[in-house]
């Protein structure tokens, strides 16, 4: 007879002294671990349940402004320091890590419309209502703290915006022209418009460096290449645009935020079809910024919250609002990926988490494991009824609220009425126009 | 390196994934891998028993092997925890006693002073069920008791779902019941209408509680559904004892005309039956498939691949009732003038657990258990705060009684439409009965409004209904044929093949 018992030697098993980790030896064995489809799915429940209880995304609020802040800027290498440009004309430099004011500078009379800085960020530039450029130099290590621009330009109309060319000495102003300016010229260099009395936005191309695109108030949306004297092609929508946005990676693609309440997503290369049109504000859409990977942005609006958007789904993942929080008037996605920064009507600037349910700072690498498992398993269980209810459930401000439900109702009416008129006419003669060129009155070029 | 030689290429290693040898050494230095036994007769009429194995294995495995002789409080019931380190046994003369088996460490023993039924361990071994007389109590590693539970009153069989947090008990009346202890709530409560029933067991893959009834049938029960699953007639005789394996494919079954019946619980077609030298009262699965049972005074142990079978044999359809051969048997044991009670492998050791009229015994069954455990699942290794911990992540995800049904599978499938609710669709349209109409005509004047001519209107209108609802149901038909045509020209087209002889012919 051969025989051999199951025999382990508990010392395989059982750690050697307190301070070891302990031992799990594991098998994969499936008849070990039974059930494992409803275990899995007892898992994702909790680990959406638990997602959204850890959903706190506000991190604090920087007041120091007397006025609404209506313009942001981040800094292109640091991620802590933050500029804000307020309706009083005063500028202030932030530390985030902090929370704290570092300097502020009184620039402008009036508004303080946009502040940019430059790829060195040696200087910053700001302009504003008072119809003046100003050149600020940007240096932490200094000890003077001289609270003078070391260049001042008087320009001949208000100015709205400014941007910073990201490879060139070059900026460029909106207001009742587009301006391209040399930075060492007291005159701008070009200057463009195309029947247009004034415009709202510029922003240069991050990509492809020298296109330049702006939101005009006649409801266009006009491009342009500063290598050339005229402006390329634009774009009319239905309303009015009040900011635009292009997508960090992929050069063609950038964004408007209208004041129809939704965003419009173009190529640079086919304007007649907006890519995705991104509805859920009820208010008009005044700023939006793209994420550092370019798959997701964040927009501010006129009804008090902030959405975040999946650059290519046309519904937010995601709100933010306060009690206190006034119109959103200005917002920026930090550099890192990890924070939304929001000024406001009511002189505070705010952060915010971008994941709202993330945990900030360092995790231990079972606890990561475990975060990831778990996302793993909202992602294969995202279509359960239960899973989709609590994923998807917002919290959102009564007036909001109530405003949604309204446009329902609207939306509802006409497509109804719509209905019935292609029921009650000739066929062909009330043709069926696709959501998103709803929008687009003309392209031209 | 510009150019790329034949030699250069020759050198490369051919797969990309990489692995160091010493690695590999560390890695299986990190993972201990225990090897599982086994037990090979040098010749076919070798005797072996339960003094020969002890005489030949080591030290520390034959101390597994030992009796309690309790001869003043049997017949007993045993259970072991579900990582197999600890014992719970009940007499049934109410002498109630925990430990840990392989230290012979005890950690409460009680009388309860009332006739004990079933005994069974909860989540961990600090909590255990005990069937008494009337009501069934719930005790603490202490032997203090924490609740009595009057909602499972004269429980003859107590069954623990472990990932469900469900005790489910049977009572003399037959009346089953589902009580989840996290939240100490009545889950569901059902009467099995079979009368008496004390023939209990579980399907550990899909938490299906199995009933064996006085007619030969046994049920398959979830707490969410009020008739039995399944019904299966196994026996012409009463039920005695079932068993289902760990992977949840075989269930074995025995009766008082003294069969083994084993099933197939994919098909639920049975297997083999064999004819035993007395109707088992009880059975055990081990976790490597052999099967125990135990005969009045005797446990046998079949081998594992009893339940193997020749494909012949299925195909026949027909069973024969074989007699129970040496061959199949692996080992015996006598247990003198004793009437055996309780069967149980202890999960990952090598010994299986007898309860009898004497007392409780641990006989070595090398062979019969997984060798691996996983720790995450079930340490007979762990610690008092790795039981903890284990406690609550297990709590926090228990599984809801909802999910219980008989494929564990179905939440991962696709939500296709039934077949059955596709009949009743197709079904609807078929038959669909013409609209009622209620068809006053209008009065008219002179004369035209007779009763006859009323009529002969009205009559009119409902025909015309009818012939248009005709119309449709013959058109709609006829677009049914039409496709049915298409899919058989389809099938004709296609060009003949050599495989297709193969093919199964459609009737």
């Amino acid at each position: 007879m051969k025989v051999k018992m199951l025999c382990r030697d508990p010392n395989d098993y059982v750690r050697e002294t307190k301070k070891d980790i302990f031992k799990m030896p594991r098998n994969y064995d499936s008849s070990l671990h039974p059930l494992e489809v409803p275990r899995e799915y007892s898992r994702a429940l909790n680990s959406t349940k638990l997602e959204r209880v850890f959903a706190k995304p506000f991190l604090g609020s920087l007041d120091g402004h007397k006025d609404g802040v209506h313009a942001l800027c981040k800094h292109p290498t640091q991620l802590s320091i933050l500029l804000s440009g307020a309706c009083d004309g005063e500028i202030k430099i932030w530390n985030l890590a902090e929370r704290k004011c570092l300097q502020t500078y009184i620039a402008h009379d009036g508004f303080v419309r946009g502040i940019c800085m430059n790829p060195s960020a040696s200087m910053f530039l700001s302009c504003g209502n008072d119809k003046i450029i100003k050149h600020w130099s940007y240096d932490p290590l200094s000890k003077s703290k001289s609270c003078d621009a070391i260049q001042t330009i008087v320009g001949k109309t208000f100015y709205t915006s400014i941007d910073h060319h990201f490879k060139k000495p070059v900026y460029a102003t909106s207001g009742e022209r587009v301006d391209v300016w040399d930075i060492n010229h007291l005159e701008p260099v070009k200057s463009y418009s195309w029947g247009v009395d004034s415009h709202y936005s510029t922003k240069f191309s991050p990509v492809e460096h020298n296109i330049l695109a702006s939101a005009a108030a006649d409801r266009s949306v006009i491009l342009y290449d500063i290598r050339q004297s005229v402006p390329m092609r634009k774009v009319v929508l239905a309303m009015s645009s009040n900011q635009i946005c292009w997508n960090p990676l992929e050069a063609m693609i950038f964004t408007v935020a209208n004041e129809d309440h939704n965003l419009y997503t173009f190529d640079m290369r086919k304007l007649d079809c907006p890519l995705q049109v991104h509805k859920d504000h009820v208010g008009a859409v005044m700023a939006l910024d793209y994420s550092p990977t370019g798959k997701q942005f964040v927009s501010a609006s006129y009804d008090k919250t902030i959405r975040i958007f999946e650059a290519n789904n046309g519904h937010s993942r995601e709100v933010y609002h306060t009690k206190r929080m006034q119109h959103v008037m200005a917002i920026k996605w930090s550099l890192d990926d990890k924070y939304i920064i929001s000024g406001s009507d009511e002189m505070n600037i705010r952060m915010w988490k971008a994941q709202a349910a993330e945990k900030l700072g360092l995790m231990k690498p079972r606890e990561r494991e475990q975060l990831e498992y778990g996302e793993k398993l909202k992602e294969k269980f995202k279509y359960f009824p239960q899973i989709k209810t609590i994923k998807r459930h917002r919290h959102l401000p009564r007036p909001v609220y109530n405003a949604i439900k309204e446009n329902r109702i609207i939306k509802a009416s006409r497509q109804r009425k719509e209905a019935n008129r292609r029921a009650h006419s000739k066929p062909g003669t009330v043709p069926f126009v696709a959501e998103k060129k709803k929008a687009v009155v003309d392209e031209q070029e | 390196m510009s150019q790329k030689s034949r030699f250069f290429n020759s050198k490369q290693p051919k797969s990309r994934i990489n692995v160091d040898k010493r690695d590999l050494n560390n890695i299986m230095n990190d993972v201990a891998f225990a090897q599982s036994g086994f037990l090979e007769k040098e010749d076919e009429n070798e005797v072996i028993n339960q003094r020969s194995i002890v005489e030949n294995v080591d030290l520390f495995s034959a101390q597994k092997y030992f009796e309690l002789n309790l001869d003043k409080f049997g017949p007993y019931r045993l259970n072991y925890t579900r990582n197999g380190r600890h014992l719970l046994i009940g007499g049934s003369q109410g002498h109630v006693a925990s430990f840990d088996w392989q230290t012979k460490k005890l950690h409460s023993e009680i009388n309860v002073m009332e006739k004990i039924n079933d005994v069974k361990w909860l989540h961990t071994e600090t909590m255990y069920a005990v069937a008494q007389r009337q009501w069934t109590y719930i005790y603490d590693n202490q032997g203090i008791e924490l609740h009595c539970l009057k909602i499972l009153d004269r429980v003859t069989r107590l069954e623990f779902l472990p990932y469900h947090f469900l005790l489910s008990s049977i009572n003399e009346c037959g009346y089953l019941s589902y009580i989840d202890v996290s939240l100490g709530k009545k889950v569901a409560g059902f009467s099995t209408a079979h009368g008496r029933c004390d023939v209990m067991g579980q399907n550990p893959t899909n938490a299906i509680i199995h009933l064996g009834h006085h007619n030969g049938v046994v049920t398959l029960w979830s707490p969410n559904v009020k008739e039995p699953l399944v019904k299966m007639l196994c026996h012409k005789a009463a039920v005695k004892s079932l068993a289902v394996n760990q992977t949840g494919n075989y269930m074995i079954t025995s009766s008082l005309d003294h069969l083994l019946n084993v099933w197939d619980l994919r098909t639920y077609k049975q297997l083999k039956s064999i004819k035993l030298n007395a109707g088992a009262s009880s059975l055990a699965f081990s976790q490597k498939n052999l099967i125990a049972a135990g005969l009045r005074n005797e446990v046998v142990i079949f081998k594992d691949d009893f339940i193997k079978l020749n494909e012949e044999e299925i195909e026949a359809e027909e069973q024969y009732i074989e007699d129970m051969t040496p061959n199949d048997i692996y080992l015996k044991h006598r247990i003198n003038n004793a009437n055996i009670q309780n069967l149980q492998f202890c999960p990952f050791e090598d010994v299986l657990g007898v309860g009898h009229s004497y007392g409780i015994s641990s006989l070595l069954v090398p062979g019969s258990a997984e060798a691996n455990f996983d720790a995450m699942e079930a340490n007979p290794y762990e610690s008092k705060n790795q039981r903890k911990q284990w406690e609550v992540k297990a709590l926090l995800e228990k599984i809801q009684p909802e999910l219980i049904s008989l494929d564990p599978f179905k939440l991962k499938q696709v939500d296709r439409k039934t077949l059955e609710e596709k009949m009743i669709e197709r079904n609807k349209k078929l038959f669909l009965k013409p609209k009622k109409i209620d068809f006053e005509p209008r009065l008219k004047m002179k004369g035209k409004s007779k009763t006859g001519k009323k009529e002969a209107r009205k009559k009119a209108v409902k025909a015309a209904n009818l012939k248009e609802f005709v119309k449709e149901v013959k058109e709609y038909e006829r677009i049914e044929n039409e496709e049915n045509k298409n899919k058989e020209k389809k099938e004709e087209n296609t060009v003949y093949n050599v495989f297709d002889r193969f093919k199964k012919k459609s009737k």
